[in-house]
């Protein structure tokens, strides 16, 4: 009882701490007199969170199912889009060399997705397949270890091969702008938007219409029962690995679309963003992590804009702390990442 | 001497750490595989080292070698020792860079006053000209900044560590990682402290007696090596005393740690604080032979190298760590540098453009991500591990009698209160505890007189073990009043219901699996010994006299249960066989001198004469003045034990009583067999 | 068990003598060392290796001739970059610093590439008395005399270099945004390392005094992709420029991204923009109108240049970033120092050879190198450019997109 004194004094010293520097530092009175640029920065928002959205998915995905806290994800995000990038210059596009549109465009644009997901997909599944199954069970922190010693693996691999300059990505993109209310919205954040959209609706109806898709949802909320069902629980955490690095594979190309570059920096900070966004939503559920992203986004644009982009990663690192220890299960997660 | 006591002397060789001065002390320093002579020789070449070598480069790249095994060794007492996955270590390394930066440089300057007179006098700044005015010159010792950086430090790992203390394992290093990434995000935008991406200007070198440590490397190493020396003196100090038994109980079970005493609060900041400590003192080393500091010096792959150092080189084992960190720091900054140049050279020698300008210091960092992996995968206890050989037993060892009649003597536990009188030792009334929207325990009242066995039956999910729960503090109770001995307990944390005297068994046993059956026990002991860091560290006659007793007194616990512990003290609990399991996990509740013992199926998994064997046992702990409350499924040993009995049912007490009333109760009957049978038997 | 690690003791042991014994049987029986400190480990490894390439090619000139007054010239390449850092490292460079000093041989070193190396490098150097020149380190703090006791506790000047410092390229730039440009109000942007931060704050520093309105100074993270909310938020500013101090793992980005955002506000940056990787990677039409300085005269009237350029591209494949092109000049001032020291009869070494670089007036790619007492080139010049771009030539070729549109004014 005595520790919930503590943590209740805390957290109104917490609070306090916010308001006084929101009110200090930011300039939250300026902005409502400048709407346009509100709007702007919510566009800009949202185009970020469902990069984040689609990111987080992966890692909930697998926390889940296994409590494992995948390091490896967001190097397999930047994988992803090297793979897209290798994709859309095998077929020829490279710099800002070509503009296609209609079924050219379609095509290019399905046949890159296609590439960098399934390879991401296939990535994840391996990675699990070979440093994680044989761990499986053992309780504490060894699967977490692993996963960021795979992550280390995989950034070096990219950063010997390739380099550590940034790498131009292909943009076949017609360079289309809209103007809305004052702001502007550019092609590039529809197909984000649509995209994102398109799988996460599509990652929905898998999970609670497949068999597949429910035997995940069983196997998320008892392991034991599932596997005494009959549920192949070895078959469920692959498909979760897959689906989950999949969608990463896709939030990378169109990082790269939406950022025209690449390089082997890119899981970092898009990584945390996404963690604290899956985190935030409620670790373990996937409207969860949806949400989280987009509150991410937002928070990192609308936080850069009324305070300063250069403590945007201290904001996003004590969200990330905040939440954790005083409202560990999010907004919509069950499982309380506390010991009885 | 008694037939035990002489067993005793036989069974058992030397205790399993010692405990005195000298000798025995620096032995118990290295591995088994070490020995006397190699230490010796260690120490030897590492003192000989510079003038020997006599290439600046290179002694300077020893001191930065040193100067990370002893970050390996703090974040060993972390991680290693309690359990606690830190991975923003770095953040304590910055701040022991940065406040000695701060105090022993030209960065700060605030103007001169008469506050800083006796600063002055005790040669703590230096009044100097500036432009506009005199100002004040930092110029702290390095000698005393070493133990206020430390201390410092050690602040910030309280405060760090605060928000982690109820949090799981992998939440735990997430939360660190953040701090460790705030950190050097905050030096980088407080240029007036720390100079910002620039860096800090003019950290003054150590003096000693007068001689300026100065540029040359060989002094820093020195004393790299005394931090070493001493740290790792520290770390097995701390390891085989009564903190470091608490640090790896937390580590290996903390809910059974609690259950034994364990403040797990004091004890998990107390792992923060020191091991932050040793970060401290490194930092200030680091940056007084480095003259500048960058944030850059202290991010996240920093903590990682430092993780990956002691997962190399084997967790928990202070020799293994600082070997772990000596080789990848030799691999980075030696060998990788140069098998480049043999590579480039041979490129040259060949025409091959790609290995004329390749190098191999950058996939540094491919090698640590392979180490973690494979030695996750293979070698999960690292490259000297923590764990110690024992003998094998003889056969006559190995074979157990089982044993008829309980225990005469307990020793020491023979002197236990004998209250008389009519109060109750345990009174609980109205207790309800809720988990969401179940109600686990239902408004439960009884009373257990001193000196009595109380048995609590009842089908499976009837509330028992919560009932339990709730008297140790496990679990909260909603409303009601638990007393124990006329205090009122509900509420209490686990370890301070530990210390008013209850202990308790588990009915799916929480013993600490790596360790082994005598630092078990010793854990029991936990509460009703003293010794703190202080005491472990230097070993005063107290402590040593402290220390002799209880081992004493564990091992007269253990011969309680005859041969089947006795001569298995120096091994893992974890290669025990089920039963002795259950026993050992009684004698460690044994060695907290509870005046109630709460024993949670203790006989489940026991064969009919192991059964037969330990109701006696608890029945002569019944005679030898301990009150029992028992949870049985097996009604034969209720009814041989049990004074009074209570049935629970889905959390309500639905009878009370005799063992002979209770099976005849109706309520009783239905509950355990159903309606049916309740009928055909009235 | 111990003969395991025994072997692991032992192993890099060998190493160590093995390569000693090489390099001892490598050296010929007159030659001197020259060491080259760059960190080719990291993000900024791309311009370390052009700046070694920059120093390498006049170190080949010469001893394909046969050496320097019969000196083949040797040299140590040493990284002071580290993976754990991700790029230069302090540590890694005093460490590397100590070994040029204990290694006889070396008579006069090129580098560091960053200041902050350079900080940790110094009282080392110093204390050995060996010189060393930077082709790119412009933090004043290391030359000023204010701080002598820290950089040079020996007191000789030992940190020449061949640009000059922050102290004047940014604040030049400065005066030419308000004097030439006419701009009223700026927004500056730096990458959050020690350069570009030196180079933002500098150039605030001077547009406060000369009355250029700041509108504000935020910071970028190198390692993030999105500069967008600081774009829109710069646009709802109005700003007539805007400077960015920094190099080019954040400059592309910015480039990028400004040139969707920003695109009428006047741009320019320092000599981290002067570069063929940002070029390559930011691309046209992006990083069209782009002001750049580079913190040397205009090399281009030098009629070598262009010969030059063509063999180090002919050479390595790429093209030279501008600190190649100081990097050749710092070689060439030392094989100088060299050749005077052995025609007038002294010992070469290098307490001889950092009197020669000290008292040196080179003829180099720049024009006519000479340093002050303190280490710093005398000759001050910022030069201006602007990038407009020529199809006949790649988009990275700096010497020919970047068109040289004068000298900065010059701060008081």
């Amino acid at each position: 009882m005595r520790d919930r004194y503590w943590v209740k004094l805390s957290l109104a010293a917490v609070l306090a701490a916010i308001v006084f520097l929101v009110g200090k530092y930011t300039s939250v009175i300026w902005i409502l007199g400048e709407p346009h640029v509100l709007l702007q920065q919510v566009i800009n928002g949202l185009s970020l969170g469902a990069m984040y959205a689609l990111l987080a998915i992966g890692f909930t995905l697998v926390y889940g199912i296994m409590e494992l806290i995948n390091f490896a994800h967001f190097n397999v995000f930047m994988i992803g889009s090297f793979l897209g990038m290798w994709a859309l210059e095998f077929l020829g596009l490279s710099g800002q060399s070509r503009v296609l549109t209609g079924l050219a465009l379609c095509g290019t644009l399905a046949f890159a997705f296609a590439v960098a997901m399934l390879g991401s997909g296939v990535l994840g599944v391996a990675i699990e397949r070979i440093a994680l199954r044989p761990l499986r069970g053992i309780p504490g922190t060894t699967g977490m270890i692993t996963t960021i010693g795979v992550s280390y693996i995989l950034f070096n691999i990219i950063l010997l091969s390739a380099g550590a300059d940034a790498k131009n990505y292909p943009n076949p993109m017609p360079n289309l702008q809209w103007q809305v209310a004052g702001a502007v919205v550019d092609l590039r954040e529809v197909l984000i938007w649509g995209i994102s959209l398109i799988l996460m609706a599509g990652l929905q109806l898998f999970v609670s219409r497949t068999r597949l898709g429910k035997a995940m949802r069983a196997t998320a909320q008892d392991s034991e029962a599932a596997r005494m069902m009959g549920i192949d629980v070895d078959r469920v955490i692959a498909t979760a690995f897959f689906l989950g690095s999949a969608l990463a594979g896709a939030a990378a190309l169109i990082f790269g679309l939406y950022y025209n570059y690449t390089s082997f920096l890119i899981g970092y900070t898009a990584g945390l963003r996404a963690f604290t966004a899956a985190v935030l939503g409620g670790i373990g559920s996937i409207t969860g992590a949806m949400v989280g992203g987009v509150i991410i986004g937002l928070i990192e644009t609308l936080g850069g804009q009324l305070i300063a982009v250069r403590w945007t990663d201290v904001i996003i690192f004590s969200i990330l702390v905040l939440v954790l220890v005083y409202a560990p299960t999010g907004l919509f997660g069950r499982a309380a990442p506390t010991k009885s | 001497m008694t037939d035990q006591a002489e067993e005793k002397a036989v069974a058992i060789g030397p205790p399993a750490a010692p405990v005195g001065w000298g000798l025995p002390a620096l032995r118990g320093m290295a591995t088994a595989r070490m020995g006397w002579i190699g230490i010796a020789g260690v120490l030897l070449a590492a003192l000989l080292f510079p003038p020997l070598i006599h290439n600046d480069g290179d002694i300077d790249a020893a001191a930065n070698a040193l100067s990370f095994a002893a970050l390996a060794l703090g974040l060993n007492i972390v991680v290693g020792f309690a359990g606690l996955l830190d991975l923003g270590y770095a953040a304590f390394f910055a701040i022991g860079a940065y406040t000695y930066g701060a105090l022993a440089s030209w960065q700060l300057h605030p103007a001169w006053s008469g506050f800083w007179e006796p600063f002055a006098f005790l040669d703590l700044v230096a009044r100097v000209q500036g432009t506009g005015g005199d100002v004040v010159h930092f110029q702290v010792s390095f000698w005393l900044m070493m133990p206020i950086a430390a201390a410092i430090a050690a602040f910030f790992g309280v405060l760090f560590g605060a928000p982690t203390l109820r949090l799981r394992g992998d939440y735990l290093a997430i939360v660190t990682l953040g701090f460790g990434e705030i950190v050097p995000i905050v030096a980088r935008n407080w240029p007036s402290l720390t100079n910002g991406a620039q860096g800090l200007n003019g950290v003054l070198p150590p003096r000693f007696f007068g001689y300026s440590f100065g540029i040359s490397a060989t002094p820093y190493y020195y004393v790299g090596l005394a931090l070493i020396a001493f740290l790792m003196f520290t770390s097995q100090r701390l390891k085989t005393s009564r903190v470091g038994r608490a640090w790896m109980a937390i580590r290996e079970d903390e809910i059974a740690a609690m259950a034994m005493g364990v403040d797990r609060v004091r004890y998990k900041l107390l792992a923060f604080a020191i091991g932050a400590a040793f970060a401290g003192t490194t930092g200030t080393l680091y940056v007084a032979k480095l003259q500048t500091a960058t944030p850059e010096m202290f991010m996240f792959p920093v903590s990682v190298m430092i993780l990956v150092m002691i997962v190399f080189g084997g967790m928990s084992n202070v020799w293994g760590v600082v070997v772990g960190a000596l080789i990848l720091q030799i691999l980075q900054s030696w060998v990788l540098q140069d098998l480049s140049g043999w590579v480039n050279a041979l490129g040259r020698l060949t025409g091959v453009e790609w290995l004329q300008r390749v190098q191999l210091a950058s996939s540094i960092e491919l090698i640590f991500g392979l180490i973690l992996v494979v030695m996750m995968l293979y070698r999960r206890q690292g490259l000297i591990p923590a764990t110690r050989r024992v003998a094998a037993l003889s056969l006559e060892q190995q074979s157990a009698q089982v044993t008829r009649g309980g225990f005469e003597t307990l020793g020491e536990l023979g002197a236990l209160e004998k209250r008389a009188g009519s109060d109750p030792l345990l009174d609980i009334s109205d207790l309800t505890v809720r988990f969401g929207g179940l109600v686990a325990l239902g408004s439960v009242a009884l009373r257990v007189p001193a000196h009595s066995v109380l048995a609590v039956i009842g089908p499976n999910g009837s509330g028992k073990s919560t009932l339990f729960n709730a008297v140790t503090g496990l679990v909260p109770a909603d409303a009601g009043s638990i007393c124990f001995a006329g205090v009122e307990i509900a509420g209490e944390p686990p370890h301070v219901v530990l210390e008013r005297g209850i202990a308790r068994t588990f009915q799916n046993l929480r013993l600490f699996p790596n360790l082994t059956v005598l630092e078990n026990v010793l854990i029991g002991m936990h509460a009703r010994l003293q010794t703190g860091p202080v005491g472990a560290l230097l070993r005063p006659p107290r402590t040593r006299h402290e220390e002799r007793e209880a081992r004493e007194r564990a091992m007269e616990i253990l011969s309680i249960f005859g041969n089947r512990l006795l001569p298995r003290a120096d091994h893992a609990v974890s290669s025990l066989s089920y039963a002795n399991r259950r026993r050992c996990e009684i004698a460690r509740a044994l060695a907290s001198q509870p005046k109630l013992l709460l024993l949670d199926e203790p006989t489940a998994g026991m064969n009919p004469a192991e059964t037969l064997e330990l109701a006696e046992q608890i029945r002569s702990l019944h005679r030898l003045g301990l009150s029992i409350v028992l949870i049985e499924h097996k009604l034969d040993v209720v009814v041989n034990l049990a004074d009074t009995v209570i049935v629970l049912d889905h959390g309500e007490k639905i009878a009370e009583g005799s063992p002979a009333e209770v099976r005849r109760d109706d309520e009783v009957i239905r509950a355990y067999l159903g309606r049916s049978a309740a009928y055909s038997s009235a | 068990m111990p003969t395991r690690r025994a072997i692991i003791v032992q192993l890099p042991a060998a190493a160590f003598t093995g390569a000693l014994i090489a390099r001892a049987a490598m050296a010929a029986d007159k030659s001197v060392t020259i060491g080259i400190n760059v960190p080719l480990t990291g993000s900024d490894a791309e311009t370390a290796a052009l700046i070694r390439d920059g120093a390498m090619i006049a170190v080949e000139d010469a001893d394909a001739q046969g050496g320097v007054a019969g000196y083949k010239i040797e040299v140590t390449v040493l990284d002071d970059g580290t993976a754990t850092a991700g790029q230069y490292d302090p540590a890694q460079a005093a460490t590397n610093a100590r070994k040029l000093v204990a290694d006889k041989a070396v008579v006069a070193a090129i580098g560091p590439q960053m200041s902050g190396s350079g900080k940790a490098m110094a009282p080392i150097l110093s204390q050995g008395n060996l010189a060393t020149i930077t082709p790119s380190s412009t933090n004043p703090d290391i030359t000023d005399p204010k701080f002598a006791a820290q950089f040079r506790p020996a007191g000789k000047a030992i940190y020449f270099r061949t640009v000059t410092t922050d102290a004047y390229q940014g604040p030049n730039m400065a005066n030419y945004f308000a004097q030439t440009l006419k701009i009223k109000n700026v927004y500056i942007l730096d990458d959050s390392g020690a350069y570009g931060v030196g180079m933002a704050d500098a150039f605030e520093a001077q547009a406060k005094k000369i009355g250029l309105t700041v509108l504000g100074h935020d910071q970028l993270d190198p390692r993030e992709a999105d500069y967008t909310t600081i774009l829109t938020k710069i646009k709802s500013l109005n700003p007539d420029a805007l400077y960015f101090g920094g190099t080019s793992l954040a400059g592309i980005k910015l480039v990028k991204q400004s040139y969707d955002v920003l695109p009428k506000v006047v741009k320019g940056g320092g000599d981290g923009v002067y570069s063929a990787a940002l070029l390559k990677g930011a691309g046209y039409p992006a990083i069209e109108g782009w002001y750049a300085t580079i913190a040397a005269p205009y090399i281009a009237d030098n009629p070598d240049v262009a010969p030059w350029v063509k063999r180090f591209e002919a050479k390595y494949g790429h093209g030279p970033t501008s600190y190649s092109f100081t990097a050749y000049d710092a070689a060439l001032v030392i094989l100088d120092a060299i050749k005077r020291v052995a025609e007038s009869g002294k010992p070469v070494n290098r307490d001889t050879v950092r009197d020669a670089i000290q008292s040196a007036n080179v003829k180099t790619l720049q024009g006519a190198v000479s340093f002050d007492e303190n280490g710093d080139i005398k000759d001050r010049t910022v030069s201006v450019f602007r990038y407009q771009h020529n199809d006949k030539y790649p988009v990275d070729d700096v010497l020919h997109q970047y068109k040289y549109l004068g000298v900065a004014p010059q701060t008081a």
